[in-house]
């Protein structure tokens, strides 16, 4: 692993300076209101997931040291945790344990110019684990590594979870499971 | 690079080669040139134009001036906690150092008490002057 490109930022953040937070809000906030946004499907919920998450990056930024993890994907399971718990709390989970299994029956066609809306609510149909890794891999462009890091399991079982997420995503969306 | 995991790939990470694996990304784009390779990628892409049309919104201006206001607030918070800390950081060396001053002038300086000899409220220098004294001189 190379050096972290956001290392010396965090170090001045660390040292309590302002221009160095600015800059790491203009950097990172694009990228963790819209993961929020897109594990959440709630623009309101995601801005308070984004304000919480850099909070815990003020907390911790004197006493992060770079370890096997780049600092990106550290903020990323910050993101996440907080993500899970508020599905958690939303859907008042009798245990904690999240639904494996993707409810992939067919949407209905968009109207022209609806199909934002209709991505929006195939994903949050999808099972939690799969949004994660469809999220992280598709639109945060992590890397393989990366995201089996931020997700705490083998790159073996990030490319189950995608491959059962896209699968699942082609059955509510064009209608196959792309076995064709 | 075969057949079977091309498409594996690609069912995972979809038809953009630049999210596969990058130990992969070049046999992949080899393969990525053949009538096989082209027909995965080509059914990968369509769920990818539909994934594409998902967008968020920027964050806003509103948004990243309450996050930065929130970074100043606990930059303030935690000079004066550093503030108060130095302080008692400060008063506990003082304390620490009476403390050790008292300890030692206890230990070096002498033991006035076992020094002296301390005199029964009865006795004088010339002896025991209590009130059985003259009656025991007077027996005699």
């Amino acid at each position: 692993m190379g050096a972290d490109p956001d290392e010396e930022l965090v170090r001045r953040i660390g040292a309590g300076d302002p221009a160095a937070m600015q800059a790491m809000v203009a950097r990172k906030l694009p990228r963790i209101l819209a993961l929020a946004a897109r594990m959440l499907g709630d623009p309101a919920e995601a801005e308070d997931v984004a304000q919480e998450t850099f909070v815990r990056i003020w907390r911790h930024a004197s006493g992060w040291r770079q370890g096997h993890a780049r600092f990106d994907t550290w903020i990323h399971r910050v993101a996440l945790n907080l993500c899970y718990d508020r599905l958690r709390r939303r859907r008042e989970w009798v245990t904690d344990e999240l639904p494996e299994l993707a409810d992939d029956a067919p949407l209905p066609d968009a109207m022209p110019g609806d199909e934002e809306r209709r991505v929006n609510q195939a994903l949050q149909r999808l099972a939690p684990r799969q949004r994660e890794a469809i999220v992280l891999v598709y639109y945060q462009e992590l890397s393989n590594i990366e995201a089996a890091g931020a997700m705490q399991v083998s790159v073996d079982a990030l490319e189950s979870l995608l491959a059962r997420g896209r699968r699942a995503l082609q059955a509510m969306l064009i209608g196959d499971d792309g076995d064709d | 690079m075969d057949a079977g995991r091309f498409a594996a790939l690609a069912d995972a990470y979809g038809s953009a080669l630049h999210r596969w694996p990058p130990a992969e990304q070049a046999a992949a784009t080899l393969f990525a040139e053949t009538e096989q390779g082209r027909a995965i990628l080509a059914r990968a892409g369509r769920l990818d134009v539909m994934l594409d049309r998902h967008r968020v919104e920027t964050p806003s201006p509103a948004l990243h001036r309450a996050i930065v206001a929130r970074a100043t607030t606990k930059v303030r918070q935690e000079r004066r906690r550093r503030f108060w800390w130095l302080g008692f950081g400060l008063a506990g060396v003082g304390l620490a150092g009476a403390v050790a001053g008292l300890a030692l002038v206890t230990v070096v300086s002498p033991d006035i008490q076992s020094d002296h000899y301390v005199m029964d409220t009865n006795a004088t220098s010339f002896g025991d002057a209590g009130p059985d004294a003259d009656q025991a001189e007077e027996d005699l």
